[in-house]
């Protein structure tokens, strides 16, 4: 199964031609078209029709695409948004087995007349409740479309009823457990550490930096963006850094001799270098090439679609 | 696990009925130890905090502070391990073995844990998960105390194993159930199943992990970052070993940036920090470490000295009638009294321990001439 390189999830207001319009040029690996709580209740409907254009013009930074549907209008919305092009569905508010299920079948009963392969499409869960939480295991193993679960810790701060302070951190067992189940599910975890995922706030690039790679660290694989400021320093930080490249190819030469020296344990500034460290060698080099080729992909793209203005493309 | 909190609370209430309280007036010249008379004194509250210090295993609570982990087709480590100190040997087939010499490996073993062991150190072996059968096959001889399963995910695993350990015992004259097993968690799965992982056998005496090189590449992290990566898996597991009442193999987290395996003042910091949170199981990859570890892990003589005074002062308390004190700020009650016992009580194993690891190294030496 080749790598799944998801690292920045743009979301993009898609009532708000601006942004809409701009998000393709932002390097995010996708582009999340909202129809869910950034849109007015009285511009559902108009939402809705716009996915259709919106996911072509979303793409053209060879960013995949999601919509993002709301939990009561599940089905209308998918329905508007099955569409060449999609990627997949963000759904919210997610609390049982049966949500996960129930929007998949809708899903499996337009792929086909869509020209999309069946069962292609993936299916990115938010958890926001406490209930959600606990019942992660059920939820994400329900079906093979679920590539990724993200913990939305501002409505989590909701269903809880606390307000988090800055550097107290409520969430460590939510988050651990999220980051745990999902991998030993085969999901990629999503998330930020805190206070990043309650605060609607917008970091320097240095500060985004530190906090993305720490969520990195933590077991995440993607972030979801609320603001194209923390695109780049989300590719940055999950993606395997130029010294990490030289030093775990260090460590497997360094391993490779021990082998034939004939000992797998070696000592390699002051650690100590055995099969772990050398798979763990290994994964770093196939992910920093996955993310270089993801990076091409979008470098080309941007590029090809460079001498295009986006609002020309809208009155097609 | 029901029964077994029953049966050790009902043990304690037979001794509650035992004669009354004034008969273990501190100072009088009274033999019975200080665990016997608060024993005697109290109620359920007490009891239940004891029993979440004291895990309740058959019989004595094992001594495992240090411990190295090496590949045993390393002679000069294996050679010289007895002379290191360490409570537990234990000899790698895993991850410090190349694939072409696990055969070779094994044949190793049988030989070894007699060599390892002559220090006083337990002799444990960590076998190849994928290599199960071949491995206990070659490792089951009389003096191996512990296998250690690596990146243990099912109870099945674990089940399987305590078949194959109970035919080899039989078979080789071995104490039925001699044989511990080390289900190590080191991967989300095993995390997720950590409680039905532990409960799988009652060779699983102590159970922990979640953390370390494959823990950390199975959730795509690096290690030495500087804040604890791994709090959720160190929690989940902690809290499936109390429940089962077994002994927790964790520690609390020290930060670690440069991932030295030989940092003394390091092993002995975390040590020290692991024993006040209630650990006990201490183990390494560097001869420099297992001092550290031993002395970490075990009661200062300015601590043991505070405790005797704690539990004296708790004596006069009761015998007055009072449940609570403050002495210089602190509050001596029957918590504190417990955790006093808890401690004198380790202190004097790891004096046994201490003592018996010398003596070996004693015969050793005079063997030799």
């Amino acid at each position: 199964m080749p790598m799944l390189i998801r690292r920045s999830n743009l979301m993009v207001p898609i009532t708000d031609s601006n942004l809409l319009q701009g998000a393709w040029r932002h390097n995010a690996d996708a582009v999340t078209l909202d129809l869910e709580d950034t849109v007015l209740d009285s511009r559902k409907e108009e939402a809705r029709a716009l996915v259709k254009d919106a996911i072509r013009v979303a793409a053209m930074g060879a960013g995949e695409v999601f919509v993002r549907v709301n939990k009561p209008l599940a089905q209308a919305d998918i329905e508007a948004s099955v569409w060449p092009g999609l990627s997949g569905i963000v759904l919210s508010r997610v609390e049982s087995p049966e949500e996960v299920e129930e929007a998949s079948r809708v899903m499996s009963a337009i792929e086909g007349c869509r020209g999309l392969e069946k069962g292609s499409l993936q299916m990115v869960l938010l958890l926001e409740s406490a209930k959600a939480v606990w019942n992660i295991r059920e939820i994400i193993t329900v079906d093979p479309r679920v590539s990724q679960v993200a913990l939305d810790e501002s409505d989590l701060s909701a269903d809880l009823g606390i307000m988090p302070l800055p550097d107290q951190d409520p969430f460590v067992y939510a988050r651990g457990r999220v980051v745990v189940e999902a991998i030993a599910a085969g999901v990629q975890p999503v998330g930020v550490t805190h206070p990043m995922g309650t605060q609607a706030r917008f970091p320097s690039p240095e500060e985004m930096l530190k906090i993305a790679t720490d969520s990195k660290n933590l077991g995440f694989k993607g972030i979801l963006c609320p603001h194209p400021s923390w695109v780049e320093p989300v590719n940055t930080a999950l993606t395997p850094t130029e010294s990490q490249v030289d030093y775990y190819t260090q460590v497997r030469d360094i391993f490779a001799q021990a082998i034939a020296a004939g000992t797998a344990a070696v000592p390699f500034h002051g650690r100590m270098i055995d099969v772990p460290v050398d798979d763990w060698a290994k994964d770093v080099l196939a992910m920093a090439a996955a993310c270089e080729a993801r990076d091409a992909q979008k470098r080309e793209a941007l590029a090809m679609a460079g001498g295009i203005v986006p609002e020309d493309e809208r009155q097609d | 696990m029901e029964a077994k909190h029953q049966l050790y609370w009902g043990m304690l209430e037979v001794g509650l009925t035992n004669g009354p309280k004034m008969e273990h007036r501190l100072g009088d010249g009274s033999t019975s130890s200080p665990r016997t008379v608060v024993d005697r004194m109290h109620g359920d509250g007490y009891k239940a905090y004891q029993g979440a210090l004291m895990p309740q295993g058959n019989g004595k609570r094992m001594v495992r502070r240090s411990g190295l982990t090496m590949p045993v087709v390393t002679p000069r480590f294996v050679d010289n391990a007895w002379k290191r100190g360490c409570d537990f040997i234990n000899l790698d087939l895993e991850d410090s073995v190349p694939q072409r010499l696990k055969g070779y490996a094994r044949g190793l073993i049988k030989d070894a844990i007699p060599n390892v062991s002559k220090g006083g150190a337990e002799a444990f072996t960590r076998i190849n998960h994928d290599l199960v059968e071949a491995d206990l096959e070659a490792i089951i001889w009389p003096g191996l105390s512990k296998v250690n399963y690596p990146k243990a995910e099912h109870a099945w695993e674990i089940e399987k194993l305590d078949r194959i350990i109970t035919r080899l015992e039989r078979e080789r004259g071995i104490r039925p159930g001699t044989v511990e097993i080390g289900a190590n968690i080191e991967t989300a799965v095993g995390v997720a199943n950590a409680h039905e992982i532990a409960a799988a056998s009652p060779r699983v005496k102590e159970f922990g992990g979640a953390t370390g090189y494959d823990m950390s590449r199975d959730l795509g992290v690096e290690m030495f970052v500087g804040f604890d990566q791994f709090v959720y898996g160190k929690g989940e597991t902690e809290l499936a070993a109390r429940a089962l009442n077994q002994e927790v193999h964790t520690a609390p987290f020290t930060a670690n940036v440069t991932g030295s395996v030989s940092d003394p003042d390091r092993a002995y910091q975390e040590a020290e920090a692991a024993r006040k949170c209630g650990f006990r199981v201490g183990g390494g990859l560097h001869p420099n470490v297992v001092d550290p570890q031993n002395r970490g892990f075990t009661p200062t003589e300015e601590e043991v000295a505070q405790a005797q005074i704690l539990l004296e002062q708790y004596r006069k308390l009761v015998n007055s009638g009072e449940s609570w004190t403050e002495i210089n700020g602190l509050i001596i009650d029957q918590h504190e009294a417990a955790r006093a016992e808890e401690l004198l009580d380790w202190h004097q194993l790891c004096q046994e321990r201490d003592r018996g690891k010398a003596e070996a190294v004693a015969r050793v030496e005079e063997e030799a001439g």
